[in-house]
């Protein structure tokens, strides 16, 4: 075999090689170091540092790797890539210092080695999935997401709902990655590749049995919509956010979807284009009408999303019900097949990551101190903690995409978008959906700041490091709903897909 | 009647009775032992197909290694205490509804579309190479990195069942 | 013509028939006179009582779940041992490295002690002298050793 061939790729997939060697170095200090465990986070902080670096490097790549006579790649390096991966290190960073400070975290040292590596596992399982352009990468790096996030859903020992947590997760992603499975099988069968691009220029030059096609491509979406959390294939996400410890909750909730919504554009542009119009629009092979099919599923998913949300008095289930009403208003952005719709859907990623991190950050350093996560137990946080309660009220402002924060940005472009292509009902259908939304993060507010405190159960200090880094992240959501062209200047670098 | 057309009725009769008998057991044991028949003629079945690999890989790691563990978790749950699980009415119609459909949908791609007169000629080289040697041969030019990537997967796997099966000690 | 596939089926099918062969011969020959006592599960003589199913130890379990991973990873690394000497240098690497994989996956079983069977101890039984403070657990004693006999 050549093996310049293999060096050559090797140096594309820089990221992914830094993540799995962290991976296996934090393995072998598990294993030598025994139980001083110390060094664990530093390991995880100082590979993802790494990966950061070569992610960056590949901002200015366009190229396929692992390409031989009969193949024709296996992984893309390109900067649309290069932003996902760069959200998924952003937030796995975060999620590490998280996982320092939570007391639920502390309570299971014994099996911080397990722990961190199964992060690891899951951070090199999204690298795949969103840069893999052939089938049996996508399902194989799907299977490494889930597998690592069901044992770390039931990671803390001692809680029951978070046995049924990893329970309901395992059931309902076993069967939707069966679906998957199935579909891609009878794709495989009708071009005889698994090949993204092979797929492609089959399915442009040849005739194909219609509906077989069909059921093939909605069987592929049943595992990537369980992995976004859109409508129909939703229904782990509530007990499974709420059973979770709150560090994996919060990386479920950015991480792993940013990897199902980047697989799932992958997807969609890369095997059915057939053109890409002067206006930016995608003209698709008419095999699959995936208009009508997103319309459809975002306003199920996002109408569904806000009205369960209603009813939530956890704020961590409350928080699952809000973002899959987000996976909602993403999958506008896919429904508009544009550019521009692109754009916007990666704007209001970069967005949501950083406050939904925020967001369960907050909840996180509550949990520790009142052992609650119910809403009621958060009567007058405004008053004895200030800090704490503008800062939540910030993120939960911005996740209502309210004009001064980030995420009004983030909703401004998917509006944009929507209109520029004459979908104005499914404008209005969005615009209302918000309205709703604004009423359950309100009643958060409500009892934040208008609600007097009962005696005593705020007293505790914030301590300096996760006060800083709770300004990290608020302060960037005040920022850029402010200031937003370097945030529109990224998205615009980064929708380059390799070939399109 | 030509020997392999012979040898896939005996198979497939074989599958679908086992597999009939699987799902009207009451035993739970029986069941799985009818289960071990149905994956030992599917492997039958993927000979027939020149998947010699896939066939070996069916015997050792389905009716070996998993229904190992299916054993052990019936003995694991004391089946005889679970019954009342089969009374839950509407379940069963559920149940046949969704085989309805998949029944169909099976039906349709087979029939209709015709998976075999495929658009790329390279299935007809991929069904005359099942062949050990031909997977490898595939395995280490085009698909090293997802069988890396399964080590990893295999990794995790086996760190996460520790974890999982631990929590049950303590 | 028979491929060495044939010939394994050829050993089945001899396998099987002459299993099936030899139950309906001896069913045939064998004098068939039940009653109660033969038709009972053998226990050495006592009567079997309660539920035969015995709860299993959960280590069992891990255990076989252990065997299905590497079960799945000897199935990758039999296409492996067959072809990488075509490869040289590079296909040797990628197999080491998934051999690297499966090495690390068994030392950490082995580190944490997940392959000790660890025995339950046994707790010698503590026989307490009874004390007598009451009548009533006087009266009750008799009753007990009634049961043991």
């Amino acid at each position: 075999m050549n093996v310049d061939y293999l060096v050559n790729s090797l140096y594309l997939i820089k990221p992914e090689l830094a993540i799995a060697s962290a991976l296996v170095l934090l393995v072998l200090i598990d294993l030598i170091m025994g139980n001083n465990k110390k060094f664990l986070p530093y390991v995880a902080i100082a590979g993802l540092i790494a990966a950061a670096y070569f992610i960056i490097g590949q901002f200015g790549m366009n190229s396929l790797a692992f390409v031989s006579k009969s193949n024709k790649g296996m992984i893309i390096a390109d900067p649309f890539g290069a932003f996902f991966k760069g959200i998924v290190v952003f937030a796995s960073l975060f999620v590490v210092y998280f996982s320092i400070k939570s007391d639920e975290i502390k309570a299971s040292f014994e099996r911080h080695g397990e722990y961190y590596t199964l992060i690891f596992g899951m951070i090199l399982g999204m690298f795949f999935m969103i840069s893999a352009s052939d089938l049996i990468l996508i399902y194989i790096s799907l299977e490494l997401v889930s597998f690592s996030s069901y044992v770390l859903a039931g990671f803390t020992k001692t809680a029951l709902r978070n046995s049924e947590a990893a329970l309901k997760y395992v059931i309902y992603g076993g069967v939707s990655s069966g679906i998957m499975l199935f579909g891609i099988s009878i794709l495989y069968g009708i071009t005889g590749s698994t090949n993204l691009y092979e797929i492609n220029s089959l399915i442009q030059s040849s005739s194909i049995p219609n509906l077989t096609f069909i059921l093939s491509g909605i069987l592929i979406f049943v595992g990537i919509g369980y992995k976004i959390s859109a409508a129909p294939f939703h229904f782990w996400t509530p007990d499974v956010y709420e059973g979770a410890p709150i560090t994996i909750t919060a990386f479920l909730s950015v991480a792993s979807k940013a990897a199902g919504f980047a697989l799932l554009i992958r997807f969609i542009k890369i095997t059915f284009i057939k053109s890409v119009d002067s206006a930016g629009y995608w003209q698709l092979v008419d095999l699959i009408d995936w208009k009508t099919f997103f319309i459809f599923l975002s306003i199920i998913t996002m109408t569904l999303g806000n009205f369960a949300a209603l009813w939530q008095d956890n704020l961590k289930r409350m928080l699952a019900y809000s973002s899959i009403a987000h996976a909602g208003y993403l999958l506008l952005g896919m429904a508009v097949l544009s550019n521009q719709g692109m754009i916007a859907i990666i704007i209001y990623f970069a967005v949501y990551a950083i406050t939904n991190l925020g967001a369960f950050f907050v909840v996180m350093l509550i949990a520790n101190k009142i052992g609650s996560e119910n809403i009621d137990d958060y009567k007058g946080l405004g008053y004895s903690q200030p800090f704490l309660g503008v800062s939540l009220a910030i993120f939960l402002i911005s996740l209502t995409g309210l004009p001064p924060t980030a995420g009004f940005i983030g909703k401004l472009y998917l509006f944009i978008a929507l209109v520029d292509a004459k979908m104005i009902t499914l404008a209005v259908i969005a615009l209302l959906n918000s309205v709703v939304a604004l009423y359950y993060y309100i009643r958060v507010l409500k009892n934040l700041f208008l609600s007097r405190p009962a005696n005593g159960t705020f007293e505790f200090k914030v301590s300096f490091s996760n006060g800083l880094v709770l300004v990290l992240l608020a302060a960037p959501i005040i920022i850029l709903g402010i200031y937003f062209t370097p945030l529109v200047d990224l998205a615009k670098n980064s929708m380059q897909i390799l070939g399109f | 009647m030509s020997l392999e057309l012979f040898l896939f009725l005996v198979f497939a009769a074989v599958a679908a009775v086992s597999g009939i008998l699987m799902i009207t057991r009451s035993e739970v044991v029986m069941a799985a032992l009818f289960l071990i028949l149905n994956l030992a003629s599917l492997a039958g079945l993927y000979l027939l197909l020149n998947a010699q690999f896939i066939a070996v890989v069916q015997v050792i790691v389905y009716a070996g290694a998993i229904m190992v563990l299916f054993l052990f978790v019936i003995m694991l749950l004391r089946p005889e205490h679970e019954k009342i699980v089969t009374k839950i009415s509407g379940i069963r119609t559920f149940a046949f509804i969704i085989a309805a459909l998949v029944f169909v949908q099976l039906a349709y791609v087979i029939l209709k579309s015709h998976p075999g007169s495929a658009l790329n000629s390279d299935v007809t080289a991929s069904v005359n190479a099942g062949t050990v040697e031909s997977i490898g041969t595939e395995l280490y030019t085009n698909y090293i990195l997802p069988f890396e990537a399964a080590g990893f997967l295999l990794l995790a796997a086996t760190i996460g069942a520790v974890v999982l099966a631990k929590r049950k000690f303590e | 013509m028979l491929t060495e596939f044939g010939k394994i089926f050829v050993f089945l099918l001899v396998a099987v028939i002459f299993v099936i062969a030899l139950v309906i011969v001896a069913w045939l020959i064998r004098p068939s006179r039940p009653t109660k006592e033969k038709l009972m599960t053998y226990e050495c003589g006592e009567n079997p009582e309660g539920s035969p199913w015995v709860k299993f130890n959960i280590r069992f379990y891990v255990v076989a779940l252990i065997f299905l991973i590497f079960d799945v990873e000897v199935v990758l690394l039999i296409p492996w041992a067959l072809v990488y000497r075509q490869f040289g240098l590079g296909g040797f690497m990628v197999g080491a490295i998934f051999l690297i994989m499966l090495g690390l996956g068994m030392a950490y079983e082995w580190r944490k002690g997940d392959l000790e069977w660890e025995r339950a101890k046994i707790i010698p039984p503590v026989i307490k002298r009874p004390v007598f403070s009451s009548k009533e657990t006087r009266e009750a004693e008799p009753v007990k050793s009634k049961q043991l006999v």
